[in-house]
């Protein structure tokens, strides 16, 4: 119980400053337009408040045990979990400094083996495969200009799409 | 008479032919990868177009406009990640339907009623088109308001577990869709000064975030614990439903492209609108029939693909009778007919007939062609399904980053879907809903324009509302749809007897 109260007062607080910032928002010029640019704001932001309020009383009585292995580090897949939260965290940082064709290979293969996947070779060539696939496809094929990365790697990136 | 042969020899010569067959395969490829759209398909034909005969031209584009509409429901139903916007209803119940190794009977259902919708609402584009599409003109702000209320009313269904959480979900998806410049006043709401907010938070990064990375990330919770020998094992391959089967769910199939058609002739309304409509529409109908809605109905999937089909028709028909396009793609196909020179309004239909004509034997021949096309695409894209899951789920990670990014060629977009697939992640472990996060920032945009602008319209009343009968009719529409199983679950409560 006590983890979904901590994460209904995680949304109240983002509710409650999106309805501050809804309420510093700057009167209409325009007298007809009775809501004007916060007017549709606070309403949704007071809903949600009184929503939220409802469901945090029934949280309180009805007292569930809610578990989230992504807390638990003791467990095997929430350590799993971490770990894989932190590799995509890195590779969307990792896209524009060594581009698009390195990381995606990267991510690839450092993901698949945190999940427990142990076939080294096939899964060197499902990484290098697949990401030449989705630059072929993506890049080359539709001109979707994916991220390059720096220095030579943007120049050689130049050659393929 | 003559007319029709020479439309006839028009689109069905062996060139034109093989044109709607690329076509069609074309745009189902483009609407099964994440991040590639409808219109995205139809702009990367244009240049192919410039050299051809303009009713060669317009077919191509109309068959890659069908063949997308379908595609989108490939990725959605086998991966939970829609293709295309259009899509996003049919995650809630193919998905679960593929979970329970249906994978193959959602796919059939999603290609057939995409067929059917199609079909249908060619026949009303060809029979009815000047009549709609001066109806439609006449719907102002209050009827579009009512449309965006009964969209919203889908949350009775997919949030059937928990209505309480389903509502805040909605209302945080709506709070959402008002970060960026507010479309009637230009203020900066919620940007915080920074540029790549003024435009809003794009619902498809969103949508990639909550539904495929949550879902991966769920996934790699249970992989441990999980026996995959099944999933990998199992041949997926689209499978058609037996006819008296699909008979008995005529109405979802008949109702869904009733509304695909309706709000494809509204202007710039579109299909994902049409689809969750279509969606709110069978499961409120249907909410006692088991599987339950949004734990794989099959009706689930026939209502979202026959009327965001039938949008395909729907659209054309302002488009071609008054030059106004019904949906994002039919403004990119209006584009093609000016680089062609040819005027799309009132004249078009009375100087060139063959081009109507040839226009609804290609949405015909494409809707027919979807089975095939449907067959191979799916099958291609089973392969991926058979994959161990450490190496299906970073694909589907890799695939979403793209289909995040190419939106708008922007990182911010792929940090929106990282941020979002936590929330999907804890959305899922709280019994929220991401469907209903998704549903409001949707309609949220169409929802508060179409109010406030109905209010301007009535030199700040809000009567208009009321006095206009359609509105009205529209509104009570969607507050019974909304308020009446809540009513019915508490009549049933007290009508049951006490032990």
């Amino acid at each position: 119980m006590a983890i979904e109260l901590i994460f209904n007062i995680i949304v109240g607080l983002c509710i409650a400053f999106y309805l501050f910032t809804a309420m510093q928002l700057p009167p209409t010029d325009n007298p007809i337009d009775l809501l004007g640019a916060g007017g549709f704001p606070i309403i949704i932001g007071i809903l949600g408040l009184i929503v939220l309020a409802m469901i945090t009383l029934k949280v309180i009585k009805e007292k569930h045990h809610i578990h989230i292995p992504m807390f638990d580090m003791k467990l095997p897949e929430g350590r799993m979990l971490v770990l894989n939260v932190i590799i995509l965290a890195a590779y969307i940082a990792l896209l524009d400094i060594i581009g698009f064709a390195i990381s995606t290979a990267l991510y690839l293969f450092v993901a698949a083996a945190s999940i427990g996947y142990r076939k080294w070779g096939l899964l060197t060539v499902f990484s290098v495969v697949t990401s030449a696939v989705l630059v072929g496809v993506f890049g080359a094929v539709f001109y979707v200009p994916l991220p390059r990365g720096v220095d030579f790697l943007r120049e050689l990136s130049y050659q393929v799409y | 008479m003559d007319i029709i042969i020479q439309s006839l020899v028009a689109v069905f010569n062996p060139m034109t032919f093989l044109l709607i067959v690329a076509g069609t395969l074309f745009g189902m490829i483009c609407g099964a990868l994440p991040g590639l759209s409808s219109s995205m398909a139809i702009i990367l034909c244009l240049p192919f177009t410039y050299s051809m005969d303009p009713i060669a031209a317009i077919v191509l584009m109309v068959a890659v406009y069908v063949g997308g509409a379908t595609g989108g429901s490939i990725s959605a139903i086998l991966l939970k990640t829609p293709g295309t916007p259009e899509a996003v209803a049919t995650t809630f119940d193919g998905y679960p339907m593929a979970q329970n190794g249906r994978a193959g009977e959602a796919l059939g259902l999603a290609v057939t009623a995409s067929s059917f919708g199609t079909i249908f609402s060619a026949f009303v584009m060809l029979v009815a088109s000047p009549a709609l599409a001066v109806a439609a003109l006449s719907f102002q702000s209050a009827e579009y308001f009512g449309l965006g209320l009964i969209g919203l009313c889908c949350i009775t269904s997919i949030g059937a577990k928990n209505q309480m959480k389903a509502v805040l979900s909605v209302l945080l998806g709506l709070m959402i869709s008002t970060i960026g410049l507010d479309n009637i006043n230009g203020v900066e709401r919620f940007a915080f000064e920074q540029p790549f907010l003024l435009n809003g938070i794009n619902y498809i990064s969103v949508m990639i975030g909550a539904f495929a990375i949550g879902e991966v990330y769920k996934n790699i919770e249970e992989y441990r614990h999980r026996d995959n020998s099944l999933r990998n094992d199992g041949k997926i391959s689209m499978k058609l439903m037996p006819f008296r089967e699909m008979v008995k769910m005529w109405d979802t199939f008949v109702k869904g492209s009733i509304i695909g058609t309706i709000i494809g002739i509204i202007p710039a309304a579109g299909g994902s609108i049409a689809s969750l409509i279509a969606y709110g529409e069978a499961s409120g109908s249907h909410k006692d029939e088991k599987p339950k809605f949004g734990e794989g109905n099959p009706r689930g999937v026939v209502a979202p693909e026959s009327s965001n089909n039938a949008c395909v028709g729907g659209s054309m028909v302002p488009t071609l009778v008054l030059g106004i396009p019904g949906s994002p793609v039919a403004a990119v196909i209006m584009a093609a007919f000016m680089i062609i020179g040819i005027t799309p309004g009132p004249l078009l239909i009375r100087e060139q007939p063959i081009m109507l004509n040839a226009i609804f034997l290609a949405l015909i021949a494409a809707a027919l062609l979807l089975f095939i096309g449907g067959r191979f695409v799916t099958s291609q894209f089973a392969h991926i399904l058979k994959l161990p899951y450490p190496l299906l789920g970073t694909l589907i990670v890799a695939l979403g980053l793209v289909g995040a990014y190419s939106l708008k060629n922007s990182m911010y977009d792929v940090i929106i879907m990282f941020i979002f697939g936590l929330v999907g992640y804890f959305f899922d472990k709280f019994k929220y809903s991401s469907a209903a996060l998704i549903l409001g920032l949707i309609l949220g945009e169409l929802i508060e324009n179409s109010l406030r602008k109905q209010i301007i319209i009535g030199d700040g009343s809000a009567m208009g509302f009321v006095t206009r009968p359609v509105a009205l009719v529209i509104i009570v529409v969607a507050i019974l749809t909304f308020v009446w199983p809540m009513i019915s679950k508490m009549m049933r409560k007290n009508k049951a007897p006490t032990v």
